[in-house]
């Protein structure tokens, strides 16, 4: 990747085109379960609209979240309800270059967009799933193929038995994937599958320090609803909106202290984890937290030998984008660990004007210039091993 | 400034008493059914409430006390006195450099909880009155050093008001609830407002309301199985401050504090490391979502700064981002005597704490700011 810009997003959304999974899935194996976008009735709307359909089921309340990329942008707030709406920039690798130079941005971590998220195949049996997943990887991998702006990361098939998940993550990352994005607590978002700490994902982490590519939580990484007062009914659709984004650290916050306590950082000491769209403002009572109740109950008498705070700045990194009060702790929270996002095509996307939010949130902390180099796209450089 | 050195803890424990119930509960009216520690057939004893254990482990939240702080007293003799009496306690207090402190229940809930799950609502009536009597003639009577706040029945408002007035003609300074009522019995979500009357009543006798952290386990991620019990004492120590995250942006937006604007919330052990965080984006949220629009005329942070306090004790990094949160809105605490507590130590980590805290700053936190909220003069 060329740095001109001397900016990389490290959480944006690549977009599949709408025929991703029909021409890498086999028909005769698979028919109508194959996801698709398909056109349907909706009381809401006077003429048919496009949804992608998984599994025979369809989801979400827009064909495409890409709100930033519409016309009018994220203050008109609009997303597509016909694919024709979507513009080419969001699923169009080479015509979404063209986007990132627009922005001044140098390239992207891509994490999914409609209809993939933390585990959207997630239902019926292992095979569909695994199949669903082979196709995603597939077709992100060839973004990478186009571009070497582009970073993609893997998802994986929960369903299906350890070695297969493995042998996946192998599979994506040769083609070129540069990480896995998963959920943070697969036990907890459903019931049957393994719990975080069990044994059960110890190949994982190993075959992923082994192959140099990082864990990462996106935004509640699969626990939206878990770790949350219960949405009352009396708010309105923007309250609740406001609730359950401002509370999206909820998951890392809790999630990265059973990380740290769970041995798993000091066992695979080579392994880095990426917690995007959640800020990185508390990190600092994270590190504070942990090593407060470490130093009070003589944790390396319990097995955590490591000091909270040194595995945190070993190992795991935070994405920032519109947040002041973290970036004045960064040296609390670890210059080397720091990195930016742009949320591309989402609705709290600084894109067409990222640099506007880069210097709004740096305006007068004093960021040395190495230090800039680094939040900007060093460190996810490094990370990600990007030449 | 006379105040100068002087502490006051906003967020410590009483361990109530085996006979606190047994003695001002008629037996012959409630028979078995009225809390006590009953010996279990491994010979450890248990808080029994109607027939149920309690969520407590062990049967005190004394770690502080113990010789090992990830181990609890199973059973009461093992409790020591500093936990229950107030005699021993304010030893304690002096041994640690604190003046005042500001009383949490224990096995009636760090948030009053337990009592809130009863379906009879005369017994949870008479639990209550009998910790809320109690915490009056055991502790308060004994000096005016203790702080000592009430406990109420969960629902319906009028209920919950007629004993806070009760409660604070005796005395209490301050009203402890639980922030999510609905997850106990069958009650309204907190937002409703069934529950107006009651905000009113602490707004108009000018008593906090506080919710202490921990009150909800559904807010927070509970220990692996495998986790030995240090480890997930520890883990639940660290979740158990943060979940406050769900409650402060429910709060922010519930409108409460717009139809409430003298109402003050207190939010026990709370830390504070997550709380500049939260307010920044909070704020930024809803102006995306636009909720000027929607009858809010002030921004959350505006609102948490009018109304709202959070409680530290080990927090130092975190002190640089205060004025997000706010200079007026920061009490501290000792914890005591909870395993997280910095009890014996407590000035010490006053010291490291507040090491690049202007002075004046220091004495708002950790003793103007409280002096003002509960009346200290």
């Amino acid at each position: 990747m060329r740095i001109r810009h001397g900016l990389i997003s490290c959480d944006s959304h690549g977009q599949l085109d709408r025929d991703a999974f029909t021409r890498r899935m086999s028909q005769a194996k698979w028919g109508e379960r194959i996801p698709q976008v398909v056109e349907v009735k909706e009381e809401k709307f006077p003429h048919p609209v496009h949804r992608w359909m998984v599994n025979g089921k369809v989801t979400g309340d827009s064909v495409c979240n890409c709100p930033a990329a519409m016309e009018g942008g994220v203050e008109r707030g609009y997303y597509p309800q016909r694919w024709e709406e979507v513009p080419v920039k969001v699923y169009d690798p080479l015509e979404r270059a063209k986007a990132l130079d627009e922005d001044q941005i140098d390239g992207e971590v891509l994490y999914p967009n409609n209809p993939v998220s933390n585990a959207a195949f997630l239902q019926a049996d292992a095979a569909y799933e695994l199949a669903c997943v082979q196709a995603y990887n597939d077709a992100m991998a060839q973004w990478r193929d186009i571009s070497d702006r582009y970073v993609p990361l893997a998802i994986i098939p929960y369903m299906s038995d350890i070695e297969v998940i493995v042998t996946e993550v192998a599979r994506a990352v040769k083609k070129g994937h540069r990480g896995i994005v998963m959920l943070a607590q697969p036990g907890m978002t459903k019931a049957g599958l393994k719990h975080f700490n069990d044994p059960f994902w110890y190949p994982l982490w190993a075959a992923c320090e082994d192959l140099g590519v990082p864990v990462h939580w996106h935004g509640s990484a699969g626990l939206a609803t878990q770790l949350a007062v219960p949405r009352w009914q009396g708010f309105t659709r923007n309250q609740s909106h406001t609730v359950s984004t401002s509370r999206l650290c909820a998951t890392p916050a809790q999630l990265i202290p059973n990380l740290i306590l769970s041995g798993l950082l000091d066992k695979y000491p080579r392994l880095d984890w990426v917690c995007a769209e959640t800020g990185l403002g508390w990190v600092n009572y994270v590190l504070e937290a942990c090593d407060h109740e470490w130093e009070r109950r003589h944790l390396w008498t319990s097995g955590i030998l490591t000091r909270p705070s040194e595995l945190f700045r070993r190992q795991i990194y935070v994405d920032f984008w519109y947040e002041r009060a973290g970036m004045e702790l960064r040296h609390q929270i670890g210059i080397d660990k720091i990195m930016w996002e742009s949320d591309y095509p989402h609705i709290a996307s600084t894109y067409p004007k990222s640099w506007k939010f880069v210097e709004w949130a740096l305006d007068g902390l004093d960021v040395k210039e190495d230090e800039r180099k680094k939040l900007l796209y060093g460190n996810a450089m490094r990370l990600y091993k990007i030449l | 400034m006379a105040n100068a050195g002087r502490f006051i803890s906003a967020d410590d424990h009483v361990q109530e008493h085996p006979d606190l119930w047994t003695k001002r509960l008629s037996k012959a009216k409630w028979g078995e059914r009225v809390p006590s520690l009953k010996r279990m057939a491994d010979g450890s004893e248990a808080w029994i409430v109607d027939g149920q254990p309690i969520a407590l482990r062990g049967v005190a939240m004394s770690g502080a006390l113990m010789a090992d702080r990830a181990v609890e007293p199973t059973s009461w003799e093992q409790v020591p006195a500093a936990a229950y009496d107030a005699k021993e306690r304010l030893k304690a207090m002096d041994a640690d450099g604190v003046d005042y402190s500001v009383l949490y229940p224990s096995v009636a809930g760090v948030a009053g909880e337990t009592f809130g799950r009863l379906s009879d609502a005369a017994l949870e009536l008479a639990c209550v009155q009998a910790y809320n009597d109690w915490l009056i003639e055991e502790w308060a009577g004994v000096s005016p050093r203790f702080i000592p706040q009430c406990i109420v029945p969960l629902f319906p408002a009028a209920a919950a008001v007629a004993e806070i007035k009760r409660a604070v003609a005796l005395g209490h300074r301050g009203v402890i609830y639980p922030a999510i009522p609905a997850e106990l019995r069958e009650v309204p979500h907190i937002n409703d407002e069934a529950y107006d009357l009651v905000w009113a009543t602490c707004q108009d006798l000018g008593v906090p309301l506080c919710f202490h952290a921990g009150a909800s386990q559904a807010i927070q991620v509970q220990p692996y199985e495998g986790y030995s019990d240090a480890i997930a004492g520890a883990l639940r120590a660290i979740t158990r401050p943060v979940s406050t995250v769900a409650v402060v942006v429910n709060l922010l937006i519930s409108r409460i504090l717009l139809r409430f604007p003298k109402l003050k919330i207190v939010l026990a052990e709370s830390a504070l490391g997550w709380g500049a965080y939260l307010l920044e984006y909070t704020d930024f949220q809803a102006k995306g979502d636009r909720l000027h629009l929607e009858g809010y005329e002030l921004t959350p942070s505006e609102m948490f700064k009018r109304q709202c306090y959070v409680v530290g004790w080990y927090d130092r990094a975190s002190l640089q981002t205060r004025h997000f949160i706010g200079n007026e809105n920061i009490l501290w605490s000792t914890n005591f005597p909870l395993s997280t507590s910095t009890w014996p130590n407590s000035r010490d980590a006053i010291a490291r704490s507040f090491q690049a805290v202007p002075d004046n700053d220091r004495q708002k936190f950790l003793w103007r700011n409280a002096a003002q909220l509960y009346k200290i003069m």
